[in-house]
């Protein structure tokens, strides 16, 4: 599983990176997950808020924190 | 050594009467209000209007609302310009958003209109619209190149469907009300409804000695420390201890240190809208038309708030101790320094400077607010210094539009997404915008009557637009070999 987070380095960005880590941990997953910053890299994606989740090629959430049992679900590979 | 003391004691003061004056009833409820915004404000309800194919007339005004209502915070607003800018209506509007980002939010518009009155909260909201908006066009018309994106042939697939979420609406009209009605100076809020005075020698020599304490001189623009000041500054200091036990991880779970955190913000609110003084050796307690309104408000919040969706709740709460984390430290700092320098600044310097409406004087409050870099909202403490100090208000009008726009270092951040031609090309029209504004506004305050004000601003306005349209001439006309290094 490929897993992007999209975020200039906001606070809200680092808190959807933790989360993320965490649910990963949880569920006893591993993934690749990298934090993008460079907004020229984040404009490739079809977003126009930070941050943003990317997950296997697809924005799951962008603009808000996603609630954790959504967040679960999509990591889950659901 | 004198002086010192002085200094610090100025600094003291500033931050005391600050702290009790202006945070409590406008900032907290603003905080809030700015929370609320950017947690639960469904942003795709903005930004669906600045795609590649919006039209202007609807691009250019959305961008401006989308500046007042979705960016509190310059995290939001880079990544978006780029968006708007890359992706969507094109480098005008998303320059209409950079523009109102920082001076037409929530936070710095209620502060101004508290700190400075309400006039000049009008007049900076209207002019960054219309600065904005002006702006916006003359970049895109200065520089064609940076024109609206492509239309994509499979526009990619829409966001998700986003609505309001449940009680959204009334609980942000209910703060917008509560964030007025501790406020805005209206006869009925004013009205006393209950006195009642007791004997308490104790607080009258406490009045005194803060009196003695911090020496303030009404006339240039300060404020002194009352025991309800003190108070407050107490119950303030107590509620971020506990918001910040009870609020920093409010995103996971409800606690009781959030109850607490919740209750002691609606009790400090409510406190702070109580009128106590001291006269003689009586304390006086008042209520009046503004306690009543504050506190039947915040019954209406917690009750709007109580019927959100828990998980909503949680994400506001969040984002608004966010805010004020990021905000306040800053803000502090930002108005105690204020305070320690306003005793070493000469009244008849700022005068010569800028008391007079003058193009000079204009030009000096540009200047000013180029070189001079302030953190979010602290331009509005300094601009109270100034005016205090006796500068006209046209020049004050011309700092308070230019430097949350031209501090040295966000022309640096602007600079690296435009290039350094367009970057250019921002920078002088802010400031010939501010200059004009700052003329304008200080003709006003100078008694010139509206229709010729009016006159003055469409004449000023043209101006403008006939050197943009020579420069976007000779800038196009250059062959090709100075665009393709540019």
């Amino acid at each position: 599983m490929d897993i992007k987070i999209l975020g200039p380095g906001c606070p809200k960005c680092q808190k959807l990176e933790a989360m993320t880590r965490e649910t990963l941990a949880a569920l006893g997953r591993t993934a690749e997950v990298t934090h993008v910053t460079d907004v020229d890299a984040i404009m490739q994606y079809p977003v126009m808020f930070t941050p943003a989740l990317v997950v296997d090629g697809v924005v799951r959430v962008q603009g808000h924190l996603p609630r954790r049992e959504d967040l679960e679900a999509w990591l889950r590979g659901g | 050594m004198d002086s010192l003391v002085a200094s610090l004691q100025s600094g003291a003061s500033s931050l005391a009467s600050y702290l009790a004056a202006h945070v409590l009833l406008c900032l907290v409820p603003a905080f809030f209000v700015a929370g609320a915004l950017s947690a639960l404000m469904p942003k795709e309800s903005v930004t669906r209007w600045l795609g590649p194919t919006a039209p202007r007339w609807v691009a250019y005004p959305m961008a401006a609302v989308g500046g007042s209502l979705i960016a509190v915070c310059s995290c939001t607003v880079l990544p978006l310009f780029a968006s708007i800018q890359k992706k969507g209506a094109g480098l005008g509007p998303a320059v209409t958003f950079l523009f109102f980002a920082p001076a037409g939010n929530i936070l710095a518009l209620s502060y101004t209109g508290v700190a400075l009155g309400a006039d000049f909260a009008l007049a900076r909201v209207f002019l960054s619209v219309v600065f904005g908006i002006g702006i916006g066009i003359a970049m895109a018309t200065l520089f064609p190149g940076g024109g609206r994106a492509p239309v994509p042939d499979r526009p990619p697939a829409p966001a998700p469907a986003s609505r309001l979420g449940r009680g959204v609406g009334p609980l942000l009209a209910a703060l917008v009300a509560l964030l007025l009605a501790g406020t805005v100076k209206l006869a009925p809020l004013e009205a006393v409804l209950f006195s009642t005075s007791w004997a308490s020698p104790g607080l009258a020599a406490l009045g005194t000695a803060l009196a003695h304490l911090f020496p303030f001189d009404a006339a240039r623009g300060e404020e002194g420390v009352t025991v309800h000041g003190l108070a407050l500054v107490g119950t303030l200091v107590a509620w971020g201890v506990v918001s910040w036990r009870g609020l920093t991880h409010v995103d996971d779970r409800v606690t009781k240190g959030t109850i607490a955190a919740l209750s002691l913000t609606v009790l400090m609110l409510v406190f702070a809208a109580l009128r106590i003084g001291v006269d003689g050796g009586a304390a006086r307690l008042t209520l009046t038309g503004r306690t009543l309104t504050v506190a039947l408000l915040i019954a209406l919040v917690v009750t709007l708030g109580r019927r959100l969706d828990p998980f909503d709740a949680r994400q506001w709460l969040w984002e608004t101790w966010r805010f004020v984390r990021q905000i306040a430290p800053l803000l502090l700092v930002g108005v105690f320094v204020v305070g320690l320098v306003r005793v070493w600044i000469r009244p008849g310097w700022v005068y010569a400077v800028a008391g007079e409406n003058s193009v000079l004087a204009n030009a000096a409050g540009v200047g000013f607010g180029i070189f001079m870099y302030f953190p979010t909202l602290v331009e509005v403490p300094v601009a109270k210094l100034f005016l205090g100090l006796g500068m006209h208000p046209g020049p004050l009008l011309a700092y308070l539009m230019a430097d949350p726009e031209l501090s040295l270092q966000s022309v640096l951040v602007i600079s690296t997404l435009l290039g350094v031609r367009r970057t250019a090309g921002w920078v002088g029209l802010v400031a010939v915008f501010s200059l004009g504004a700052g003329l304008l506004w200080g003709a006003r305050a100078d008694g010139v009557g509206t229709g010729w004000l009016l006159l003055g601003a469409l004449g000023w306005m043209a101006a403008i637009g006939a050197l943009v349209k020579a420069l976007a001439w000779l800038i196009n006309r250059r062959p090709p070999l100075a665009k393709a290094t540019a």
